[in-house]
C-alpha cells in the first residue's frame, strides 16, 4: 500500500497550526501521521492525548504527531520505515518551504502517493506579503504550487489581496468549510475499509460513475485535461482496449498509470460552492 | 616523578604579545604553567624535561570556528572530489580531475568492497569539469552489479548507476521533477534535489544522520583534527537530542580524546524560546572538552548555488535573487528571544542581503535587550563590505569569515555568480580588520577540507584555482592571519580566556608543526607540515 502525503504550506501566522489541530481531532477513522516544524506550537486538547514524548505525540484515535528534526527527509524515511504505516502523512511544510519540493517525493517515492499541497493564505496579511520584496517570491510560490488554495482569518479575500493573487497569477482562494469535516477533501473520497462510511456533508459534492465506458488512455488524458476545475479529487479505474487505468487527480495534478487489477468506477468530490454534479456528470458524459 | 613538564621546542610562537616567542613551556595538571626558557617553571619545583618536541614549532592549538562533524565520517564513503584531500587516517586522496579520473578510482574502490555492496561517493562537483554531465553510464563502468551512487559536493544532486534508478523505480515512464532524462527519454542517472534523490538514498542506507551521532563519527572528527592541528572545533549545526547528548558525554570524557568540542544547536524545530531554554539547559552540561550553549541560525543559501540572498545588482547571469531558509521575519524574532536569554548565536549569511537583515535584526534585538558581551558571530560573511563591517565594529558583533572560497571558487565567482567586482572583495578580512571587527576565518569542512593553516594561506594570498590573486587589496599579513586561526576564532566562540595563546594559565593546548609559518615564504604557509597536537598537555603525534 502506498503512503498519502499531503503537505500544508503556508507563510509564518498563516494558520496551519489551527488546521492540523482541526484534523488531528476530527472523526475520519484515519490514522493520520502528521509532521510538524515546531511541536510546541501544537496545542493538543489533553483528553485526546494516548502518550507522549519529547518529539511524539500519539493520540486515542489512533494520529500521531511528530517533529521533523533537521532532516525533513530522514523523518520521512522513518515513517515509511513504521510498521504499521499510517493511513496518511501530513506534512506542515516550514513557513518559508517550497512546499512542491517536499510533495515530489511523493511522485519519486514508489511507497509514496500524492495527496497534494494545501497552502494557507492570511486574509490579513497576504497581501502585505505579497508586497514585501524580500519575501514576495517565495510566498508567491507557495500559492502557486497548491492543489487547494485556501484562505484564513476573512470570509473572502479583499480587494488589495484579489489584486495582489491577479497580479502574481494566483488564483482566487476558497474558504474551507466551517463545520464540515476535512478529511474528505484532504484526504479522499473512498473511507477506509471497515470504517464507518463517509457521510456526505452539504459543503461537498460527490459524484461517482460506477462502470465507466471503456476508453483509451490517449483518450482518457484528453478528457482529464478538460475536466471542470471544481472538481477536487477523482479516483478510480477506467478499463480500455490497453488494459485497466487508474486514475489519481489532485487538485492540478492527473496522474494516470496502467494497473494490473482494480474494480472499473469513478468518485469525484469538489466543493459545492464550487461545482454541482450536474456539471461533473455533463463534463464525463460528453 | 615531577608533575610539571617542560617540553623544549624549536620555536614555540605564542600570541601572547607580551612574550610572542620562546623555547621552553611548562605544564602542569594540563595548563601552562609558564613560558620561557629552559628554567621557566624551575621556582614551581622539580620538572620533568621533555625534549620530543624539540625538533618542532608549537603554536597554539588551531581552533576551527566553522566546521561540522561528518567532515570526519564522510570518509566512510569513496572520495570523487576535484581536489586533493587527507583522510582522517592522513592518506592523501588525490583530486580527480576529469570523469575518467573518477571511474578509474571508484573501480579501484569497488574492488575492496563486499559483494552486493552499494557503492557511495561524495565530494564530486560538476562546477570545476565543464565537459559531458556525469551519467549513469560512466557509473554503470565501475559496477553494474550493485547501487553505484555519487553524491555532489553541495549534497543537492546526485548520479546513480542504472541498479540504482532500477531499484528505486526510475525509468522512462517516470515523470517526476528532478529526474533528469536524456534525449533517448531514459533518466541519465542525475538526480536533483532531495525528493528524487529520495528513493535511492533510503534504498542505498545513505543515511547523514549518522555521520555525526555515532562514536566513531565523533572519533573520526578529532582524527581529522588532529591532521590539521585543530585543538578545539566547532560542530555548527547540532540536532542534540537526549542521546546524542549522552554520547558525546561519554566520547569527550576519555582522557585519550583529544579535542575540544563545541556543538552549537540548530535554531529550528521549536519555538525561539523553547529553542533558548534548551540552549540554557544544555550550556549547564559543558564540560571542558564539550563547550554547550550556542546556537545556529540559517537566513539565505549559498552564493556558488545561486541561493545566497544578494543586494543590487544581483548575480551577472541574470539569476532570480536566492532564498531564505528561514524568513527575516523569523530572524527578528529568534535574535530578539536569544538576545533576551542571554544566548550566544552564529548566524549563517552568505550574500550581503542576507547580512544586512541579520545586522538589523541585531541591531533591533540589542536595544530591547543590552548585552555588551554578547558576541554574536556572522558565519561565512561573504560579500560583506566596509559598511556591514563597520555596523559590526559598533554592536561587537564578529565575523568568521570563508576565507577557504577564494581558492575553491574564487574564479566561478568571478566567472558565474557575482562578477569580476565584486568577488575582488569578497571574503573581505583585510577591509574587517580596518573596521576593527573581531574576525575568524574557517573551512566549513566537508564543504571545503579542514586546515586552518591552509584557511591563513588563502586570506594571506587570495589566490584562485587558476593562479590568479583575487581582489590584492583584500590580502592579511601572516601574523594577521594565524592570530584569526588561534586567539580570533577563540574570541567567537568565547574561550579566548582558556585557549588561543600559550601563555600561563591556559589549557595546554598546542598545535604542533614542522616549520615555522612565520618566516617560511607566505606563498608556503599551506605546506607547513602538521605533526600532531598537544590537547591538555597530552602530546598526539600523527
Ligand atoms: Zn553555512
Ligand atoms: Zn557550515
Amino acid at each position: 500500500m502506498r503512503l498519502p502525503l499531503t503537505v500544508i504550506s503556508g507563510y509564518l501566522g498563516a494558520g496551519k497550526t489551527t488546521l492540523i489541530n482541526r484534523l488531528l481531532a476530527e472523526e475520519h477513522g484515519l490514522r493520520l501521521l502528521v509532521m510538524v516544524n515546531d511541536f510546541g506550537a501544537i496545542n493538543i486538547d489533553a483528553r485526546l492525548i494516548a502518550a507522549a514524548d519529547d518529539d511524539m505525540i500519539a493520540l486515542t484515535n489512533g494520529c500521531v504527531c511528530c517533529t521533523m528534526g533537521a532532516d525533513l527527509f530522514m523523518a520521512l524515511g522513518d515513517v515509511l520505515d513504521r510498521d504499521p504505516r499510517p493511513d496518511h502523512l501530513v506534512i506542515e511544510a516550514s513557513g518559508i518551504a517550497d512546499p512542491a519540493a517536499i510533495a515530489n517525493a511523493a511522485r519519486a517515492e514508489p511507497d509514496l502517493s500524492y495527496a497534494g499541497i494545501v497552502t494557507l493564505i492570511d486574509g490579513l496579511n497576504g497581501a502585505a506579503l505579497l508586497a514585501d520584496p524580500l519575501i514576495a517570491p517565495q510566498v508567491a510560490q507557495q500559492m502557486r504550487v497548491a492543489d487547494l488554495l485556501v484562505l484564513t482569518k476573512a470570509d473572502s479575500p479583499d480587494a488589495e489581496l484579489t489584486e495582489a493573487l491577479r497580479q502574481n497569477g494566483i488564483p482566487g482562494p476558497l474558504s474551507l468549510p466551517r463545520a464540515a469535516p476535512l478529511a474528505p477533501l484532504l484526504f479522499g473520497v473512498m473511507p477506509r475499509p471497515g470504517n464507518h462510511a463517509a457521510v456526505p456533508h452539504p459543503a461537498y459534492v460527490g459524484w461517482s460513475c460506477p462502470a465507466p465506458a471503456p476508453m483509451s488512455r490517449t483518450a482518457l488524458r484528453d478528457k482529464l485535461n478538460m475536466r471542470p476545475a471544481g472538481i477536487y479529487r477523482l479516483k478510480g479505474f477506467v478499463p480500455g482496449s490497453d488494459g485497466m487505468t487508474e486514475v489519481h487527480v489532485v487538485g492540478t495534478h492527473a496522474d494516470l498509470r496502467p494497473a494490473q487489477t482494480g474494480n472499473a468506477g469513478l468518485v469525484a468530490l469538489g466543493l459545492a460552492d464550487r461545482i454541482g454534479p450536474a456539471e461533473i456528470e455533463a463534463w464525463w458524459a460528453s | 616523578m615531577s608533575d610539571i613538564t617542560v617540553f623544549a621546542a624549536r620555536k614555540i610562537i605564542t600570541m601572547d604579545p607580551s612574550r610572542p616567542v620562546a623555547s621552553h613551556v611548562a605544564v602542569r595538571e594540563g595548563k601552562v604553567l609558564a613560558v620561557g626558557g629552559a628554567d621557566c617553571a624551575d621556582a614551581w619545583g622539580p620538572v620533568t624535561h621533555d625534549n620530543s618536541l624539540a625538533h618542532a614549532v608549537l603554536m597554539p592549538g588551531f581552533v576551527e570556528g566553522h566546521a561540522h562533524m561528518m567532515a570526519g565520517a564522510m570518509w566512510n564513503f569513496a572520495y570523487a572530489g576535484y581536489h586533493d584531500r587527507i583522510d582522517p587516517q592522513g592518506r592523501l586522496h588525490k583530486g580527480m580531475t576529469d570523469i575518467g579520473a573518477v571511474v578509474a578510482r571508484l573501480r579501484e574502490h569497488v574492488a575492496t568492497l563486499p559483494a552486493g555492496q552499494p557503492l557511495i561517493a561524495w565530494g564530486f562537483d560538476p562546477i570545476f569539469l565543464p565537459t559531458e554531465r556525469l551519467n549513469r553510464h560512466h557509473l554503470d563502468q565501475i559496477a553494474a552489479d550493485r547501487p553505484v551512487v555519487v553524491m555532489f559536493s553541495n549534497f543537492h544532486l546526485l548520479c546513480a548507476n542504472s541498479v540504482a534508478l532500477e531499484m528505486s523505480g526510475y525509468s522512462r515512464d517516470t515523470n517526476v521533477e528532478g529526474v533528469v532524462k536524456g534525449d533517448d527519454g531514459e533518466p541519465t542517472g542525475e538526480l536533483q534535489e532531495m525528493a528524487a534523490m529520495f528513493p535511492v538514498m533510503r534504498r542505498t542506507g545513505m543515511d547523514f544522520r549518522g555521520l555525526s551521532q555515532k562514536e566513531s563519527a565523533i572519533r573520526t572528527y578529532a582524527d581529522v583534527c588532529k591532521h590539521a592541528g585543530v585543538t578545539t572545533v566547532t560542530d555548527l549545526f547540532s540536532e542534540m537530542q537526549d542521546s546524542d547528548l549522552a554520547q558525546l558525554l561519554a566520547v569527550t570524557s576519555d582522557p585519550g580524546f583529544a579535542l575540544r568540542l563545541v556543538p552549537v544547536l540548530g535554531a529550528v524545530g521549536a519555538a525561539p524560546q523553547d529553542i533558548a531554554q534548551r540552549a540554557l539547559a544544555l550550556r549547564a552540561k559543558s564540560t571542558d572538552k564539550l563547550r554547550l550553549g550556542a546556537v545556529k541560525l540559517m537566513t539565505d543559501g549559498s552564493i556558488q548555488g545561486w541561493t545566497a540572498r544578494v543586494k543590487w545588482p544581483g548575480y551577472v547571469g541574470g539569476q532570480p535573487n536566492g532564498i531564505w531558509n528561514t524568513p527575516p521575519a523569523l530572524i527578528h524574532e529568534l535574535c530578539a528571544t536569544m538576545q533576551k536569554n542571554g544566548v550566544q548565536m552564529h548566524i549563517h549569511v552568505n550574500g550581503d542581503e542576507a547580512s544586512a537583515v541579520t545586522l538589523d535584526a541585531l541591531e533591533a534585538a540589542a536595544r530591547a535587550h543590552p548585552w555588551p558581551g554578547a558576541r554574536h558571530v556572522l558565519q561565512h560573511c561573504q560579500m560583506m563590505g566596509p559598511d556591514q563591517f563597520r555596523r559590526c565594529a559598533e554592536m561587537g558583533v564578529c565575523t568568521n569569515i570563508f576565507s577557504n572560497h577564494i581558492w575553491f571558487f574564487g574564479d566561478q565567482h568571478a566567472a558565474l555568480t557575482i562578477g569580476e567586482d565584486r568577488a575582488t572583495r569578497m571574503d573581505a578580512v583585510r577591509s574587517a580588520l580596518d573596521e576593527g571587527v573581531h574576525i575568524a576565518i574557517h573551512s566549513d569542512a566537508p564543504v571545503t577540507s579542514m586546515g586552518p593553516l591552509f584557511t591563513a594561506w588563502c586570506a594571506v594570498n587570495r589566490q584562485t584555482m587558476s593562479g590568479r590573486t583575487l581582489g590584492t587589496e583584500q590580502r592579511i599579513t601572516v601574523e594577521e592571519a594565524l592570530y584569526a586561526i588561534t586567539l580570533g576564532a577563540a574570541y567567537t566562540l568565547k574561550l579566548d580566556a582558556e585557549i588561543g595563546s600559550v601563555e600561563t594559565g591556559k589549557i595546554a593546548d598546542f598545535a604542533v608543526l614542522g616549520d615555522d609559518p612565520t618566516t617560511v615564504d607566505p606563498m608556503a604557509l599551506k605546506d607547513v607540515p602538521v605533526l600532531g597536537t598537544v590537547s591538555g598537555g597530552r602530546v598526539n603525534l600523527i
